[in-house]
């Protein structure tokens, strides 16, 4: 299913080899976005003021600002963002399905129902803990629905896993909306958090998933030449002597990772992991050694600015970045898809 | 496929009878029957209670569930996506943003409106899906990708409104959302019924079409089918079935992307037997859904689209599995 447009512009793509100009040039404006996003904001610090508090912090009232508000922020739009495009990828090649995501392995909809199970039984609390429930239930749930889909004679089928994830998600988020319709305390305090927010992260909760993140996202880099080959079909694949069953499972422990860390560091943003793909897929062609890093950074490019503009369009400091991501990607993605996939019938 | 069918309506009928004589005041067998044949008259308790409440809302559950799972039927065939449901052409995603604006902006809508609101905004979502994805033809990629599109748009919004709307409006709305059928009055089911009938025989007539399309594309054209055609009047015609059961029923999700694979599952690929298996398990399961709702923390009532999800998502994955084991 995603093979037919991907490849088309793969071929046209394949000979001007303007992929690493490409790359570079996303990553320069990924680095414009984050000095942006560092030096405005309610009070604007000037770009030397931001480049000073990190060389040389002097615990003035500008550098506390940038230290301790902003560049937490940023980093976990950088982090969240990257990682969630990066599984997005390979959750896609590896169910050879478009609507496939992070959220289909259950991630979002664990992770969700562990905030808001903790939150029933034991009271609001702060950020902090939520973030380690979040990724238990990710990860939980993930493992869950895996182990559904490589379970029985024809199991490793991508057939399996898309059905035990949508299950899987179906019964947990059936699960919370059961717990927020009955529990109205518990939905005042998780609405924000399930509609995806970097706000008011701190350097030691970024600090606690970098590891993580850092680590999927080499993993996921290196996984490219493999994912080529799992995204030609089992045949194929098997042709090419991969031992599919392994690499499907080292796959999906790298979405864990990587989505489960971007779930407890941001809430369940699902826009991202689900169409950066699609749009760098569009954009650059088929060839996952390169899809990969594209959309590392496209993701943090995205989640940034959505950030950023939240900020500075809405002029509030915790407007959801899960709702500015679809308003700013969705019409590009949209004008994406409409002029160049699935060919003209 | 006539076993098939005689088991599953036999479970409906017991699932409908159930649903007619448990509750809040359970009527025993004698005095369902007495009811249900006019020996007594039918001003008394047991006759308001059985024509009142609960024949409407049991007579709704099964409509909407057959109505969904024959709307996941189209759409998973015209789609070849095993994932795909009415949800991918932006019904589910456009009647949530209607209703959410309606419920937190208007603050006290009249009854009316919430219903009204979801079809329109399903119907709106749909044909913006189908119009935005059609360049010269249509391509079952395309609309996935444009229903991702502007599903999120709208999902942007809804998250938006209930990140900030007023929290009991949120919640008003969540429930309505959930998918339930509280409501039911045998009016509803009458205007449901003669608006799903023609949609729905339309589908079943049409389940050759369904079984060509199935095959592709290509395939489909070069036995002389007009694919695209096809598709927009299937589309056309999912939207109709689903955006009504939406309005009626708010989301009672998972019944239209599970049913036609259990469907499939029992009597093979061929559409005509399909549709109307896909509709008894679907009817069924909502109705199942419903009963088990309303009894299992009684009074408390459970919305039906919840009970889908925390039952049937068990439930059908151990069917799921066990055929596939028996398959081998």
């Amino acid at each position: 299913m995603i093979r037919p447009y991907g490849m088309n512009t793969a071929r046209r793509m394949a000979n001007d080899g303007g992929r690493p100009l490409g790359l570079l040039l996303l990553f320069c404006l990924l680095v414009a976005a984050v000095l942006w996003s560092l030096a405005s904001g309610a009070r604007h610090i000037p770009l030397a003021t931001v480049w000073h508090a990190v060389v040389g912090f002097d615990g003035s009232r500008e550098h506390l600002l940038v230290m301790l508000i902003r560049l937490p922020r940023v980093l976990a739009a950088v982090l969240a963002g990257s990682a969630l495009a990066v599984s997005g990828v390979i959750m896609q090649v590896v169910t050879n399905n478009p609507l496939a995501s992070p959220g289909l392995l259950g991630i979002n909809a664990g992770a969700a129902f562990a905030v808001v199970l903790v939150m029933t039984l034991f009271g609001t609390g702060t950020g902090d803990v939520y973030m380690w429930y979040a990724f238990g239930g990710a990860g939980a749930a993930a493992l869950l629905v895996h182990g559904m889909g490589s379970f029985g004679p024809s199991g490793h089928s991508t057939i399996g896993l898309v059905i035990a994830g949508a299950i899987v998600a179906t019964f947990l988020t059936a699960l919370t909306s059961a717990i927020l319709i009955f529990d109205q305390n518990t939905l005042d305090a998780v609405r924000l958090w399930t509609a995806g927010s970097v706000t008011g992260r701190t350097m030691a909760q970024n600090a606690a998933v970098a590891p993580y993140i850092l680590t999927g996202l080499a993993a996921g880099l290196f996984l490219g030449r493999h994912l080529v080959t799992l995204s030609l079909g089992a045949e194929a694949a098997r042709s090419l002597g991969q031992n599919q069953a392994v690499w499907r499972s080292v796959s999906i422990a790298v979405v864990i990772l990587l989505a489960g860390s971007a779930v407890s560091l941001a809430g369940p943003i699902g826009f991202v992991g689900l169409v950066v793909p699609h749009i760098v897929r569009l954009t650059i062609g088929a060839d996952y050694r390169w899809v990969l890093p594209f959309s590392a950074v496209g993701g943090a490019l995205l989640v940034v600015v959505a950030d950023l503009a939240g900020r500075m369009i809405f002029g509030s400091q915790d407007f959801p970045v899960g709702v500015t991501t679809a308003l700013i990607g969705a019409p590009f993605f949209l004008w994406l898809a409409r002029s160049r996939a699935g060919g003209g019938s | 496929m006539t076993r098939c069918l005689l088991v599953l309506v036999i479970i409906l009928a017991g699932l409908v009878i159930a649903s007619l004589a448990l509750g809040d005041v359970a009527l025993s067998r004698q005095d369902l029957w007495e009811t249900l044949t006019g020996s007594h008259d039918r001003t008394s308790r047991n006759a308001m209670i059985v024509f009142d409440l609960r024949l409407p809302r049991v007579l709704l559950a099964a409509l909407v569930g057959a109505a969904l799972a024959t709307a996941g039927t189209i759409t998973l065939a015209i789609m070849r996506n095993p994932l795909a449901e009415p949800g991918v052409l932006g019904i589910n995603s456009g009647a949530a943003v209607a209703v959410m604006a309606v419920i937190v902006l208007l603050q006290d809508p009249p009854a009316l409106l919430p219903p009204v609101a979801g079809f329109a905004g399903a119907a709106a979502m749909a044909a913006a899906v189908f119009l935005l994805s059609w360049r010269g033809g249509t391509s079952s990629l395309r609309i996935i990708l444009t229903g991702i599109g502007l599903g999120s748009l709208a999902g942007a919004a809804t998250t938006f409104l209930s990140a900030f709307g007023d929290i009991g409006d949120v919640q008003r709305a969540m429930i309505w959302l959930a998918g339930s059928v509280y409501d039911a009055s045998l009016a509803k089911v009458r205007f449901l019924f003669l608006w799903l009938v023609i949609p729905l025989a339309l589908a079943w007539m049409a389940s050759r079409e369904l079984d060509l399309i199935r095959f592709g594309d290509d395939t489909a054209k070069s036995f002389g089918q007009p694919v695209d055609r096809t598709r927009g009047l299937m589309i056309v015609l999912c939207t109709l079935i689903s955006g009504a059961a939406v309005a009626a029923a708010g989301l009672i999700g998972f019944v239209g992307l599970v049913a036609p694979h259990v469907a499939g599952r029992l009597v093979g690929p061929s559409h005509a037997r399909i549709l109307p298996v896909a509709a008894l398990c679907g009817a069924i399961l909502v109705v199942a859904a419903d009963l088990l709702g309303r009894l299992v923390i009684a009074p408390v009532q459970i919305p039906a689209g919840i009970v889908t999800g925390l039952i049937g998502a068990p439930f059908f994955a151990s069917l799921l599995w066990k055929r596939r084991h028996a398959r081998g």
